[in-house]
């Protein structure tokens, strides 16, 4: 029976918890939420994850989500104040050394691309931005994307190539990405399914399949079909088609906040408005085409509110963090026996 | 689906922003000055409200109206405004002031009959000469015609404005570099482009004081049109006057209470009309445009206003959107520095949308231009701006990408051809025209004489520049969501 052990319960005391990012190298990692700071968790001596770092002054509002560059210098944050601040260690100390504005109102997702080149962030007023790094703490914007009609909840990059992704209030998911013939980024694809706001998604490791939650209680799978695909799928204007292979419903009881796909064990975790954390497992019997998910552990009442955010450690496999409104974030170990 | 263009709102393109929040203006409500406590209020079965006085009377309750003064004078979205355009400016309400004035012609109302002039620039021209397959001055020529079966008493070329516009900016940009230069005053460089009403509209909604001190105060070829129409030919009658443009958002710019006289109580610009508009009402009607006859441009600002011309339509050399960049920096450059540059580079950067040129005498930079178009450089523009590091002197900002030839309200692609090879094609076509002097319109210096008391007059400073308002931003705990 596989199971979520609990390691360690961290809380600081301050309001909901929005976000929990791991650091690169899976030694550490960043929270924040309602009281407007990241907090910079690690392991102390006696090795329990303990908060060696609070960052403060950077935002004015709700800290809605942070997020590690791939290099692990920079960690980006994306406030409810409309700004989305760049931290970095240049001095020895974390500064905020730069501030993104440009969106009308509160910015609720932050991610950088795989290469580190570019940062997506996405808002309340509908629309997506791609920044591209330039020198020296300058950040241009290099696209406003204004595909979605309702407020965008997330973004995230594909994992090697400079594809994103973002998930609408509009029950949408769209997928962009730079179009040279017009110099310019365009919406290549439209993912269409849910019923209900899209809260997350998350793509496989290798990028191939992508996984959203929403809040219509489901979580779907979604297969890239690339133009000239052996299964005869059509595609248009040389773009790939991202057709659902799955669905997995009558699991969730109430709205699924995130979703979090393990590269490193191919589980997929989600986090729920039903205080449960929930572990799924492909079926190694089903075909690619119409891929079974198992649902192997469930863990409820993993919080007391909320599960807002699930994320699992690159580096460390069955090492999963998870945080909710509760205002506790929770370390969880994944064991299949 | 909205229609606004450019940083407002894109149908076709990816490149805006979006009406971020749901309308904020506030219920008025008009209060009772007998009643202590509120009041009830009934419902009719159509729908109607009705409040009970204390006398047991009732009394109907006005709806709430929204006009387009307070949608601009708003810091939330711009979706109601585009409903409020729909009844003030739409081609439904043109075609009913032309209907309207026949009928009082007809019933010899003469008192209400109105002198309608009908203003073309030279972007719609281009886009419609595109899609009929025409010459531009054909086209030109041909619109004239459509417009007077309409009922146009007058069909002019807003060249002339234009031509005001430049000479104006360029003045503009002088005086805004020396009083940098020599007496250290503060935000006068660099100068940005004011032609485009959704760039000016977004400047006011969201950047307010840190922005507007940068923007050129010399009027849009648009309202110097207006001025000139009704000043000059309303002084004796009263005029209904009509432009054709590239854009929607030249809607809001024309509805702005600036340009609305106190006096005349009317808008120098009272119907704003685009490209695809004007298909539509082709369409509609049946009407070949290709087919019909060739028709004159009037001149009514000159002394013999009986001379009407053959449609010769000009270009300013640089961009699709005015000639802004270009003119201002060859003037400047001969002006400040005593350099003639007939042929000036520009570098592309970022991207197509961005490209800088630039005066270099020994090594030093003297002048620094740039051409901004689209949403996402006009982000970078103003982040530059706010943080101090703009080396800029002059930028064109537009707001659609591409600048005014891939106007918002232009014509649409031909089926199979993108949206950008549609404005490679009009671009190129505009490059072809015959190129139009400012300085050696003898029209322009006629009225700057007669009409404005003389160039850097009082009266031509009034009558050709305008200013800009910051809007407050209004916040409501109705417009917090999570």
């Amino acid at each position: 029976m596989a199971k979520l052990e609990l390691i360690q319960t961290l809380k600081k005391d301050n309001g909901r918890v929005w976000n929990v990012s791991w650091h690169p190298k899976g030694d550490a990692f960043a929270t924040c939420g309602e009281d407007r700071c990241i907090r910079i968790w690690a392991k102390d001596l006696l090795g329990k994850w303990s908060n060696k770092v609070v960052l403060t002054d950077g935002h004015k509002r709700t800290i809605r989500q942070i997020s590690w560059s791939p290099c692990g210098n920079f960690l980006a944050s994306a406030s409810f104040d409309a700004t989305t601040c760049i931290w970095d260690k240049q001095s020895g100390e974390f500064e905020c050394n730069a501030t993104l504005e440009g969106h009308e109102n509160e910015v609720k997702s932050v991610a950088w691309s795989s290469s580190g080149q570019y940062l997506g962030t996405c808002s309340r007023d509908k629309s997506v931005w791609v920044w591209e790094v330039a020198e020296e703490n300058e950040y241009e914007c290099a696209a406003v994307l204004n595909a979605h009609t309702q407020d965008v909840k997330k973004i995230v990059w594909h994992p090697t190539q400079e594809l994103l992704a973002s998930a609408s209030y509009d029950n949408t998911i769209k997928i962009f990405k730079e179009d040279n013939s017009c110099d310019d980024w365009v919406c290549c694809a439209t993912l269409t399914g849910h019923d209900s706001t899209v809260w997350s998604l998350s793509f496989e490791g290798n990028g191939s399949r992508l996984a959203s939650c929403s809040d219509d209680c489901t979580v779907k799978i979604w297969k890239e079909y690339t133009p000239g695909n052996p299964e005869g799928i059509s595609t248009s204007d040389n773009n790939s088609v991202w057709k659902c292979v799955c669905t997995i419903s009558g699991v969730h009881t109430r709205t699924v906040y995130d979703i979090n796909w393990c590269p490193l064990s191919g589980l997929i975790a989600t986090a729920c408005g039903d205080n449960s954390i929930r572990i799924f497992k492909e079926d190694s019997d089903s075909g690619p085409n119409a891929p079974t998910f198992n649902l192997i552990c469930n863990v409820e009442k993993a919080h007391n509110e909320d599960v807002n955010c699930v994320a699992w450690n690159p580096v460390v496999k069955d090492l999963l963090a998870s945080c909710s409104d509760d205002g506790e974030i929770k370390l969880w170990n994944f064991v299949d026996s | 689906m909205s229609r606004f263009s450019g940083v407002l709102q894109l149908t076709d393109l990816d490149d805006f922003i979006t009406p971020s929040q749901e309308c904020v203006k506030p219920v008025e409500i008009k209060k009772n000055t007998t009643s202590g406590t509120g009041s009830k209020i009934k419902i009719q079965e159509d729908g109607s409200y009705f409040q009970m006085e204390q006398d047991g009377s009732y009394q109907k309750l006005e709806k709430v109206e929204i006009t387009l003064a307070d949608c601009l004078a708003c810091s939330g979205c711009i979706t109601s405004a585009e409903s409020v355009l729909v009844t003030q400016q739409s081609q439904d309400e043109l075609l009913r002031v032309f209907d309207e004035n026949k009928r009082f012609k007809f019933l010899g109302q003469i008192e209400d009959v109105k002198f309608i002039i009908v203003s073309v620039s030279i972007q719609p021209i281009l886009s419609l000469a595109y899609k009929y397959n025409l010459t531009p001055n054909n086209c030109a020529a041909k619109l004239a015609t459509y417009f007077k079966m309409l009922g146009a008493d007058m069909v002019v070329d807003m060249k002339i404005a234009e031509d005001f516009a430049l000479i104006e900016a360029e003045k503009e940009f002088i005086r805004r570099y020396r009083a940098t230069e020599s007496d250290g005053v503060k935000n006068q460089i660099p100068m940005l482009a004011s032609s485009c009403p959704g760039w000016v509209c977004y400047a006011e909604k969201t950047h307010g004081s840190y922005i507007l001190p940068y923007i050129s105060s010399t009027k849009s070829p648009q309202q110097i049109m207006g001025s000139l129409i009704k000043q000059s030919v309303g002084r004796s009658k009263s005029v209904y006057h009509v432009t054709v443009m590239p854009c929607y958002d030249k809607k809001l710019e024309a509805a702005r209470q600036d340009f609305f006289d106190n006096e005349t109580q009317s808008r120098d610009v009272d119907c704003v009309i685009t490209a695809i508009e004007l298909e539509q009402m082709l369409q509609i009607a049946n009407i070949p445009l290709e087919g019909l006859d060739n028709s004159e441009f009037s001149q009514p600002w000159l002394q013999n206003d009986t001379e009407d011309v053959v449609p010769n339509v000009q270009a300013h050399i640089g961009s699709g959107s005015g000639g802004y960049a270009d003119y201002i920096f060859k003037s400047a450059a001969r002006e400040l520095f005593g350099e003639d540059c007939d042929n000036i580079e520009y570098k592309t950067l970022r991207n197509q949308d961005f490209r800088e040129v630039i005066l270099e005498k020994e090594g030093k930079i003297l002048l620094r231009f740039a051409i901004a178009n689209g949403f996402r450089n006009i982000q970078n523009l103003v982040q530059k701006l706010k943080r101090g590091k703009s080396q800029y002197h002059y930028v064109e900002v537009m707001a659609c990408p591409s600048g005014c030839l891939n106007g918002g309200a232009q014509v649409r692609p031909r089926e199979g051809i993108s949206a950008k090879e549609m404005t490679q094609v009009l671009e190129k076509m505009y490059s072809e025209l015959p190129v139009a002097t400012p300085r050696e319109n003898d029209s322009v210096m006629y009225l700057y004489d007669t009409w404005l008391g003389g160039q850097d007059s009082d009266k031509s400073n009034a009558v050709l520049h305008t200013e800009y308002h910051a809007v407050e931003k209004s916040f409501n705990a109705l417009n917090i969501k999570w």
